[in-house]
């Protein structure tokens, strides 16, 4: 398997997630809405960690390259990290307003950062990770947890 | 820790170009507006000055300065590219390509001063095309081409086109050639302006942003892939036939209408199945532009196989409709994002969020004005009275466009002076 196929399901899953907490923020339904927002939630910080904690560090050993595209991706995961943080604390409130609000600059930071990391990181990962630490960094990645 | 500066802001275009290209923008669609208390209902008449000054107004003035609005924010996007110093490409394409427009407007209206063509030649081609070659050049080098960006690139490869049968033209009316091709050369002119630069600019970008905006199933491989290559090339073919058979092109846009309305069915039925609830008002703009697009193509093929007279105005308001739809949705998407996102990523931890720049429900009645513009425009072409309603609403929409861009300028400008800043240094 691909390294890109993968995390490109990842950032899909986590997509349908999303759709489905903002779903429940319009709705108004907030005990559901604080629920679909922890799985996205959830789910998203691992992906992070599966990329932070294994995918990049094997990237820049391979490419001997830490301050280029790792470090930008690992930039925008700290704004998405302090998106979610502002989120939830306007799901706790139930802002609807501010939820909504918050959960359109989430998704068009999210879908610009997966953009860069489908079309330029994961790529280059599957060119420059040679076979067998390709198959090593998904298996890693697989199994983490949060 | 993180250096900011940098990182992610390095892709980023400065804001002031993005703002700049819509605000002029803006302003020339006030000025379109005016310019129909003039013209009246002869912009009808696509033979007369007053409709290329009205055409040029929209597609040179309003359509082209925003595409270049949301080209230098979606191009790094898109493909990852970084143009270098984007705010001097800005400027030597912003000063030339605004003095080249207002030259070109006063020429058609002024036609025994025949220098304005030349003028008009020298610095929009000069501004255009100095813009483009390093936007071509940088998605050339691209090792990894998504459909978006290879459609971009030939949609600007279009564009360059255009300039160059710009030229042609302007070259005849100046009176520097004799201009025997001038009828085929102006076919193949406006066909590339309409098909191979507005729509294959708007379907390569939707080809990205449908997804990612509304989070839908991806376009089919098949389409994304292979549809913008095939409108170029059926363009390409249709001018060099068109130099010996100049009927060619009755094919040509019987299969450039059967292309595009594929096009807009299947990304009419994506957005019924995007994932996300709320339609807001960029969605309804898709919807109505994707529409008229439609309708306009209906109104085109019909006046291929017809006579009526009233289905070429009423082709062309439609068209007009759909790339002003598609603009404006765009716009309401990258302004407040674009505001928000600088701002955040200064370290502001007052920077407003996308609902403060601009709220939904003013988009929304941003969306009421452009649709009655859309409705008065129509029947004026059965009540002449009316096109001075659509005159009136064409100024309100676009002044409303300006109206949010000064506001956004003003909240960024206040954050940045006022707002509390997260400095990376303390940490």
């Amino acid at each position: 398997m691909m390294i890109s196929s993968y995390m490109k399901h990842e950032h899909r899953a986590c997509d349908t997630l999303f759709a489905q907490a903002e779903e429940a923020m319009a709705a108004g339904d907030w005990n559901l809405a604080d629920e679909r927002f922890l799985a996205f939630a959830n789910e998203t910080l691992r992906h992070f960690k599966r990329e932070e904690e294994i995918l990049f560090p094997a990237f820049e050993t391979q490419t001997g390259m830490t301050q280029g595209p790792t470090q930008v991706m690992k930039y925008e995961h700290e704004q998405v990290r302090g998106l979610i943080g502002n989120m939830a604390k306007a799901i706790e409130k139930q802002d609807k307003d501010a939820a909504l609000s918050l959960a359109e600059s989430m998704m068009i930071l999210l879908q610009q950062h997966n953009m860069k990391e489908e079309q330029m990181l994961y790529a280059m990962c599957d060119r420059q990770l040679p076979p067998e630490l390709k198959e090593h960094t998904l298996e890693s990645m697989k199994k983490v947890a949060l | 820790m993180f250096n900011q500066q940098g990182l992610s802001l390095d892709q980023a275009p400065p804001i002031t170009v993005v703002f700049r290209f819509f605000l002029l923008g803006s302003l020339f669609g006030i000025l379109s507006g005016v310019s129909l208390f003039v013209y009246q209902t002869d912009i009808f008449n696509t033979s007369s000055i007053a409709a290329v000054t009205f055409t040029h107004l929209l597609t040179l003035g309003v359509m082209l300065s925003s595409m270049f609005a949301a080209l230098f924010q979606m191009l790094p996007v898109i493909s990852g590219i970084k143009l270098s110093s984007p705010l001097k490409k800005a400027n030597l394409l912003l000063y030339p390509f605004t003095l080249g427009t207002i030259a070109l407007l006063l020429g058609f209206n002024f036609p025994n001063m025949k220098w304005l063509f030349l003028i008009a030649a020298l610095l929009l081609s000069f501004a255009i095309l100095t813009a483009i070659t390093p936007m071509l050049k940088e998605l050339l080098k691209l090792q990894n081409h998504t459909p978006s960006s290879k459609g971009m690139g030939i949609a600007l490869l279009s564009l360059g086109i255009i300039v160059f049968l710009a030229l042609y033209l302007l070259s005849t009316l100046s009176g520097i050639i004799e201009g025997t091709l001038y009828t085929q050369i102006k076919t193949a002119h406006y066909s590339f302006g309409l098909f191979g630069w507005v729509a294959l600019l708007i379907l390569s970008i939707s080809f990205q942003v449908i997804e990612m905006f509304y989070v839908t199933p991806p376009y089919p491989d098949l389409v994304s892939r292979y549809l913008p290559l095939t409108l170029f090339t059926v363009l390409i073919l249709s001018t060099f036939i068109s130099l010996f058979y100049a009927n060619i092109w009755i094919v040509s846009n019987i299969l450039l209408v059967l292309l595009l309305t594929l096009y807009a069915l299947l990304t009419l039925r994506r957005l019924s199945q995007k994932k996300r609830p709320l339609s807001d008002a960029t969605v309804w703009f898709w919807r109505l532009g994707l529409s008229a697009l439609l309708l306009s193509l209906l109104s085109h093929l019909l006046q291929i196989l017809t006579t009526l007279e009233i289905l070429k105005p009423l082709s062309y308001i439609f068209f007009a409709s759909f790339a002003l739809s598609i603009l404006f949705a765009m716009f309401y998407k990258i302004v407040p994002f674009l505001t928000w996102f600088h701002l955040s990523s200064q370290g502001y931890f007052s920077a407003p969020m996308m609902h403060e720049i601009i709220h939904p429900k003013t988009a929304k009645k941003h969306l009421y004005i452009h649709l009655a513009t859309v409705v008065t425009f129509v029947l004026s072409l059965f009540m002449p009275l009316f096109i001075f309603l659509a005159g009136v609403l064409t100024v309100l929409s676009f002044t409303w466009m300006a109206y949010q861009l000064i506001h956004a300028n003003k909240r960024y400008k206040d954050t940045q002076k006022n707002g509390e800043k997260f400095e990376m240094g303390n940490m």
